[in-house]
């Protein structure tokens, strides 16, 4: 018997092991100097080359470096969630000016990050900065600043495409959970997008969208076999459009209508370079333009501009690919007028900014 | 035949049906409700009828089998991962990856379930703690692979995940075609035809399922193995009087219930999304658990109480799809956390015993000590 336990005790171990990782270590620059104005990024678990947002941030800092406006630029990849701390740490240690992390999943860390390294500037890449540590507000860190985007007009943008693309004009929408404010302004913009491309071209255009709100927080975003179920449903009921947007759930969507031959409209990045297997298929992706967003904040702690709390970026589309034949001159210009009309502020999505 | 559940399990099955139908039929016609609702049902009823087919053969065989999820889980990674490396380092045809992966998911769940089958009948571990090491050594190790293998400094694939070979395809059972000539080129008519074939347009995971659940039935009830097998699973005791070999029978069939897993796994990396995620099977195995006590412990029960999961899981996407024609006295039906505990409430019903007892077999999760 005691033999035995052994065994199952080692087999436990061994599991508990192999959840364990590393990550590398920044080179060391004469960032603690004045004059030197360093800027570091901290990933998201996964590499920077991610084609999705890791890369568009560190483009984004890059693009500071060659505008001139930082000196030094260095990144560190996240390997694991529990390492953001210490990653970001290590830019804080060594004298950066900004700090830049990229994700939803940093935004605490990043907070956190902001009250130990007090002169340093953070700009938290998609994440929402109203962190309260303390009764009194004052003790908020005030050298935070969240990039946020208005999800609202990126899905307002492919659910207007997808609506002048469908020819059964039934379009679908695959989400994660409605409780997540960003995944129910994608969702609620898409379907005002369709509406208001109804009201151009004078059709009807039924819009299915479903939000995976039946499941825990922790599963609603990584289902992809529902996605493509949902997906595969709508598509039975003659959707052949569908926008994915809720992480792997989405992806799932996404797949399952490029596998079917329908149009697959992807999230956040440029999806077509993320998803190859869905990328032939791939009509456009509601993104949120991160590479403009960093370097204008950048640029802007620098000069000293920048403020605490929630900053919005721009939205966009994604261009089409290999769906360019198909989309008509027409579609185009519209998606373009559209575009210029969310920017100019003449054009409004009318969606609350959270489920009402 | 157990009338009394099936009749039970076929109401269900027919109110969710019924109250999708009534609300949906505002936007769209009954029969194309009807037909895409069904097409969901059985697609998302495959994993959990797999893995309910592998409970039944451990359980009939008396080991109790709590790794499904694990052994789901991991054949779902090498399955897709085997996919890949034949795609991309052996260089072979996409169908020749995608049916090697396949085959790399089947064998995946039968070395799982060997290793629950050392512990559980040659080490005597109590088999609950067998399964959760199952369970949790399928986290930890497609999850450290996972990472490692495609992000990983040292990764073959430099960072990123390659493309997958793809997905099996549907397979088409011509009924269009065939009734074509009957509708006498009505448009209408025709369009109920092809609502029709969707239902039976699945892919070949799905459609081996049921093959599978009938054939398991057939070994279980109707051969001299399936005789054995209850009888280890029942009185090892007595069967081994008899000359049965109570540990062989175990692990051969412990074995065929990971083949079971593994094919369940490569319904989800191979026949539905080309891709894996750490922790996709999301609790599938344990619902498939469920779905084998629901349908005590018989292939066919358990085909049954899987459709029900299915049939509650396609009603939960429709009631979106339809939410704004939802009348107001029906609202609570938006809340589809409402409507997603359909399946979980009635397996508590039917664990109480109000249609019927379950009985699981006499010496289940009892090791066999001469």
């Amino acid at each position: 018997m005691k033999k035995l336990y052994f065994v199952m005790a080692l087999l436990i171990v061994a599991s508990m092991i192999l959840s364990a990782c590393g990550a590398g270590a920044p080179t060391a620059a004469d960032c603690a100097k004045e004059e030197v104005f360093c800027v570091g990024l901290v990933t998201d678990v996964g590499k920077i080359n991610d084609k999705s947002f890791n890369q568009s941030a560190w483009e984004g800092v890059q693009k500071s470096n060659t505008d001139g406006v930082a000196d030094v630029v260095q990144f560190i990849e996240t390997a694991d969630a529990k390492d953001y701390a210490k990653n970001i740490a290590q830019f804080g240690d060594a004298g950066y000016d900004v700090i830049v992390t990229v994700g939803f999943g940093l935004g605490e860390a990043t907070a956190a990050a902001g009250l130990t390294y007090p002169d340093v500037k953070f700009i938290g890449v998609d994440q929402f900065q109203a962190w309260q540590f303390t009764e009194d507000t004052a003790d908020d860190s005030a050298n935070v600043t969240g990039l946020g985007f208005p999800e609202d007009n990126a899905g307002f943008l492919v659910g207007a495409l997808a609506a002048m693309m469908s020819e059964s004009h039934k379009i679908g929408a695959v989400c994660g959970t409605d409780v997540v404010p960003p995944v129910w302004r994608f969702g609620e913009g898409y379907k005002a997008g369709a509406a208001y491309a109804d009201g151009m071209n004078a059709t009807t255009t039924e819009v299915f969208v479903v939000y995976h709100s039946d499941v825990g927080f922790d599963k609603t975003f990584t289902d992809p076999e529902w996605g493509a179920q949902t997906a595969k449903s709508m598509m039975d009921q003659g959707a052949d459009a569908i926008f994915g947007c809720g992480g792997l759930t989405g992806n799932g969507a996404i797949t399952a209508a490029a596998q079917a031959g329908k149009y697959a409209i992807g999230v956040d990045a440029d999806q077509y370079l993320t998803l190859p297997e869905a990328a032939p298929r791939m009509l456009s992706s509601a993104m949120k333009l991160i590479t403009p967003g960093v370097a204008e904040l950048i640029a802007a702690a620098k000069d000293g501009s920048i403020t605490a709390g929630n900053f919005t970026g721009t939205a966009g589309y994604a261009p089409y690919h290999d769906l360019d034949g198909e989309v008509s001159a027409e579609i185009k210009t519209a998606m373009e007028d559209i575009n210029a009309g969310l920017l100019d502020g003449s054009i409004k999505t009318g969606v609350s900014p959270v489920k009402p | 035949m157990d009338w009394k559940r099936f009749g039970f399990i076929a109401l269900i099955i027919i109110v969710l049906f019924s109250v999708v139908v009534m609300i949906g039929q505002a936007k769209q016609p009954p029969l194309l409700i009807v037909t895409s609702m069904l097409a969901t049902t059985i697609a998302v009823a495959t994993p959990l009828t797999l893995g309910a087919l592998s409970g039944v053969f451990c359980e009939r065989a008396g080991v109790v089998n709590i790794g499904i999820e694990g052994m789901m889980l991991t054949a779902a990674f090498f399955g897709w991962l085997g996919g890949i490396y034949m795609f991309h380092i052996f260089q072979l045809p996409p169908s020749v990856s995608i049916v090697l992966g396949v085959f790399f998911a089947i064998l995946t769940g039968a070395l799982m379930a060997l290793l629950h089958a050392v512990l559980s009948i040659t080490f005597k571990v109590d088999q609950i703690i067998g399964g959760t090491v199952i369970n949790i050594l399928a986290v930890g190790l497609t999850g450290f692979l996972n990472r490692q293998l495609f992000f990983g400094s040292t990764s073959v694939f430099e960072g990123s995940v390659p493309s997958s070979p793809g997905v099996l395809p549907t397979v088409h059972i011509p009924i269009t075609e065939l009734f074509a000539s009957i509708c006498n080129s009505s448009a209408a008519c025709l369009q109920n035809v092809q609502a029709i074939n969707r239902v039976f347009d699945q892919k070949p995971i799905a459609m081996g399922a049921i093959l599978l659940v009938f054939l398991s039935h057939y070994i279980l009830f109707n051969t001299r193995w399936g005789l054995r097998t209850r009888a280890v699973g029942e009185h090892p005791q007595a069967a081994d009087t008899v000359g049965i070999n109570v540990i062989f029978m175990r692990y051969a069939n412990v074995l065929i219930g990971g083949m079971f897993a593994g094919l369940a796994g490569a319904y989800f990396t191979i026949e539905s999304v080309p891709s894996f995620e750490p922790l996709l099977t999301n609790g599938r195995g344990f619902i498939s658990l469920a779905a084998m006590i629901f349908g005590n412990w018989t292939p066919i029960g358990a085909w049954a109480a899987s459709l029900v999961f299915g049939a509650s899981q396609a009603m939960l996407i429709n009631m979106q799809i339809f939410r704004d024609v939802i009348p107001p006295a029906w609202s609570f039906l938006q809340e589809s956390y409402i409507v997603g505990l359909t399946p979980y409430i009635l397996t508590m019903f039917i664990l109480t015993g109000i249609i019927g007892r379950t009985t699981p077999p006499a010496a289940d999760g009892i090791p066999y000590e001469k």
